[in-house]
């Protein structure tokens, strides 16, 4: 079989190429990254931008030091806890509970539903009720959950036990609702504000009335002795979140804004206590010895030491919504959509996160789409300046060469880092402009080693025979000359992609990349200034390691190359 | 050409360049910096003060002025006060140039001195795994970059095991006089481990690989058969015979390395934060303090030209097959 002799051509050299391992695998893994680069899109699982969020139920304990993570309770959100003689529950989002007897280890309850459930309640017999969206009451006798039909459609909030039979539920619509376990009325009670503010928390006093509170420092305070509901001042106009009175009487309300309002005793009156922090608090607790405990968004966690609020040392991202003190034992439970930061790999982030909760494999895959175009787009620039001035300078000789090889000795007194930092601070950062810098200076090897190889070429005999058949010096310089200086052209076309994905990588490490653009330079830029990569691990490891190994695969490459251009080396290996 | 004219022609000729790249300098800082004095304005001066340093610097004069201005302050060494350390800029430049080069030049002799025998070895077990290992090892932190290096060390020897200072020249506080008096210390040599290393490792591959290319080329010729024939042991063949035959390209190598080493590894320096003159020159021209980047660079060009002649007269007493064209 003939093939056409371009092809010909072309198999020798790749044979060689073939021969050689290492040249192999480096062929393999730059396909494997070029495929990379080009289905980015679809190879990543993550938008490499986006700011990922997970919701988790977190329980953090108090330990020695500070609040400690323990393990998840599932993969959705606690909002409340209630415990009484060694019996605890807690509720969740889309229908979560679970409980436990003493200190052993929680059991999902199978709840007959699926919307968010708000608050729990255990009371003094043994029976629990549970409240939530969707008006949805759930009652638990002896192991069954019965659901309790509710009048009208309402958000729960809170609910409190009245008495053995009786409860009182408030929802974000002002609703009071007093229900009869044993008959399974409802009774609805005029709130005496009646604007439709939302009430979040109740709790029982010490004297036997409720205590609920809600928006804009409302307080409600319900006697069931004669079924009246009466305005009460606590002292603050601030949303108010949660309420919770100890046994012997001492109460603590907290809510948005660092809001914390303490009661010694039933008999004193509520004071307002400065915060040391000003954020939202979703949940509060206090003892009779004078403890106390306040929680709340992004690990916020104060507690009271007799004379101060202290911020305790806690996880820092998950959102909190509930306390639970069994004995010596305090939890703190959460937790909704919080930004996951810094996670190390796991199946969902398989490289992990960095420290915007972004998914870091999606932008190592990104990251190969910059370097790659920075890497060939500047190397054909650098690679068709060299060898076109290398051609010209080697053919002409006399003036031209003078004038282009002056201008190449002095592009070697220009140092390359420099110059190109100078060049990207002094034209803001674009990708023009990164190309620009990589390659502006880089053609001076190629042309110089051009030339030289041109030099001996042009006193060739089939050059001497061109030139006597008439050839004009355009068709020597193109036609006869440039196809046999094409493998030494092949050979720094691939080092010089190695030269400038080092190069992108290092502008964008210095924050001088291309803006908005993913690149593995930037993204170590970004662990670098965040001063997480002291830890975070996963962040460092993947980038560097892909660079290395493109531009270890294209070095690869350019060495068996080197055999095709150089017949010599052939004979040795 | 005698070697005396070949000397003036290579000094003008060094001359010619540094006016060229001074020249293109002035215009590239004009061009992206039209009013340098623009980032003083966070720094409280008014426009009355703003005008006077416009001034100092010529910059209200007709451009070829400011042009004709620049080059005589610049053959002068006269090269204004930095806007941010309030300190005359040549100073400043040399003492990180002084930083640079003996972070580089450390870097570059170890790397030699390991490269040249470990590649002349290389070539010697040629095919055998240590050779692949060697070439691999060799282009692997060639291809690797050295930022990241430097931070992986960073990782491992500092805060993992935290055996080796990361950052700076020396612990602070300290007090020296003089720049030797600085250098010459335990304290700073066991701050330069790390960099020189990272730097190093860099360097490393090309005397490698280069070594053991050549190797293999002087082991067809005649006189290595000769001297086997002689039956010399295979160690003398290896390092007095084809070694020194094989050296010239590495010291072709070597002296472009060295010519180039003023421009330094500015990534190296911001990673160990070592006051090099490369971190001088994106810290000047980020906080715009644009007399100490001109200068910065200006001079580190001169030095890469200095030594690219110095390295160039050096070769040609060394090889003399090189003519003095």
């Amino acid at each position: 079989m003939t093939l056409p002799p371009v092809f010909r051509a072309a198999i020798g050299p790749l044979r060689i190429m073939m021969q050689d391992r290492l040249a192999v695998i480096g062929l393999c893994v730059l396909s494997g990254i070029i495929a990379m680069a080009l289905f980015a899109p679809l190879l990543s699982t993550h938008d490499p931008r986006h700011i990922n969020e997970i919701e988790d139920g977190s329980v953090l304990q108090r330990g020695a030091e500070g609040w400690e993570l323990r393990e998840s309770l599932g993969p959705l959100a606690l909002n409340d806890a209630d415990h009484h003689e060694g019996e605890s529950i807690i509720v969740g989002r889309g229908g979560m509970g679970w409980a436990r007897e003493g200190v052993g280890d929680w059991v999902a309850l199978e709840l007959p539903t699926d919307v968010d459930l708000h608050a729990v309640a255990l009371s003094p017999e043994g029976r629990a009720l549970v409240v939530g969206d969707d008006s949805m009451i759930l009652l638990r006798e002896g192991a069954t959950w019965t659901q309790v039909p509710a009048p009208e459609v309402v958000r729960l909030r809170g609910v409190v036990w009245l008495d053995a039979a009786s409860a009182l539920m408030v929802g974000t619509g002002e609703e009071i609702w007093r229900l009869d376990t044993a008959t399974g009325a409802i009774t609805e009670i005029d709130s005496p504000v009646g604007r439709g503010f939302p009430l979040q928390s109740v709790a029982l006093d010490v004297d036997g009335t409720a205590l609920i509170v809600g928006e804009r420092g409302l307080a409600v305070r319900y006697d069931p002795e004669d079924g009246s509901a009466t305005l009460e001042r606590l002292g603050s106009s601030r949303d108010l979140n949660h309420i919770h009175i100890s046994e012997g009487g001492a109460a603590l309300v907290v809510g948005e804004r660092g809001t914390l309002l303490r009661r010694e005793s039933a008999a004193s009156g509520w004071s307002a206590d400065p915060a040391p922090d000003t954020r939202a608090m979703r949940a509060g607790w206090i003892g009779d010895d004078g403890q106390a405990i306040a929680a709340g968004r992004n690990g916020l966690i104060m507690e009271w030491d007799g004379a101060a609020w202290q911020l305790v040392p806690t996880e820092s991202e998950r959102h909190l919504r509930a306390l639970l003190v069994v004995g010596g034992e305090m939890l703190a439970l959460g937790s909704d959509r919080f930004v996951s930061r810094l996670l190390p790999p796991s199946r969902e982030h398989w490289f992990g996160t960095d420290h915007l909760g972004r998914d870091l494999f999606s932008q190592n895959v990104h990251g190969s789409q910059i370097a790659l175009l920075v890497g060939f787009l500047g190397a054909t620039l650098v690679v068709l300046i060299g060898t076109n001035v290398g051609l010209i300078a080697g053919y002409y000789r006399g003036r031209t060469e003078t004038v282009l090889m002056r201008t190449v000795d002095v592009m070697y007194g220009i140092p390359f880092e420099p110059f190109a930092l100078i060049l990207v601070l002094l034209f803001q950062p674009s990708l023009t402009i990164v190309i620009l810098a990589v390659s502006l200076l880089t053609w001076r090897t190629v042309a110089r080693l051009i030339r030289s190889q041109v030099l001996s070429l042009r006193e060739r005999p089939f050059v001497k025979a061109a030139r006597v058949a008439g050839a004009s010096d355009l068709r020597i310089m193109y036609l006869h000359i440039f196809p046999n200086v094409l493998p030494l052209v092949f050979l720094e076309l691939a080092i010089i992609v190695g030269v400038s994905i080092i190069a992108e990588a290092t502008l964008s490490f210095l924050g001088l990349g291309p803006p908005q653009a993913i690149s593995w330079g930037g993204i170590l830029h970004d662990a670098r200034l965040s001063g997480a990569w002291r830890t975070a691990w996963w962040w460092n490891l993947p980038p560097g390691i892909l660079i290395m190994t493109t531009v270890l695969s294209v070095f690869f490459i350019s060495r068996s190359l080197e055999v095709v251009a150089n017949p010599r080396l052939r004979a040795r290996q | 050409m005698s070697r005396q004219g070949y000397l003036i022609k290579r000094i003008l000729q060094a001359i010619f360049s540094l006016w060229i790249i001074a020249t293109i300098l002035f215009f590239l800082f004009r061009m992206g910096l039209p009013d340098p004095t623009a980032a003083l304005v966070t720094e409280g001066l008014n426009a009355e003060q703003r005008a006077a340093i416009r001034a100092q610097f010529g910059l209200e004069e007709p451009l070829w002025r400011q042009y004709v201005l620049f080059l005589t302050n610049a053959v002068q060494g006269e090269f204004g006060t930095s806007f941010s350390y309030r300190a005359p800029v040549a100073d400043i430049v040399w003492e990180r140039l002084a930083n640079t080069m003996v972070l580089m030049l450390a870097a570059i002799v170890l790397a030699y001195a390991i490269g040249v025998p470990l590649g002349a070895w290389l070539s010697w077990r040629r095919g055998s795994r240590a050779d692949t290992a060697g070439i691999f090892f060799g282009l692997m932190f060639r291809s690797a970059p050295m930022f990241w290096t430097g931070m992986i060390a960073i990782l491992i020897f500092g805060v993992g095991l935290s055996i080796l200072p990361t950052s700076g020249m020396r612990t602070l506080p300290y007090d020296a006089d003089g720049w030797w008096d600085k250098i010459l210390t335990l304290d700073f040599l066991w701050h330069a481990v790390l960099p020189v290393l990272i730097v190093a490792l860099y360097y490393l591959g090309s005397p490698l690989l280069i070594m053991r290319n050549t190797m293999l080329e002087v082991y067809g010729e005649d006189f290595i058969e000769m001297a086997r024939a002689k039956g010399l042991p295979e160690r003398d063949i290896l390092y007095k015979h084809a070694a020194r035959n094989a050296l010239l390209p590495v010291v072709t190598q070597l002296a472009v390395t060295i010519g180039l080493a003023a421009g330094g590894q500015v990534v190296v320096e911001v990673v160990f934060s070592w006051p090099g003159l490369g971190r001088e020159i994106l810290n000047a021209v980020r906080t715009s303090d644009f007399p100490l980047a001109q200068a910065s660079f200006l001079i580190m060009a001169a030095f890469v030209i200095t030594l690219n002649l110095l390295v160039d007269i050096l070769y040609t007493t060394l090889d003399p097959r090189v003519s003095f064209r």
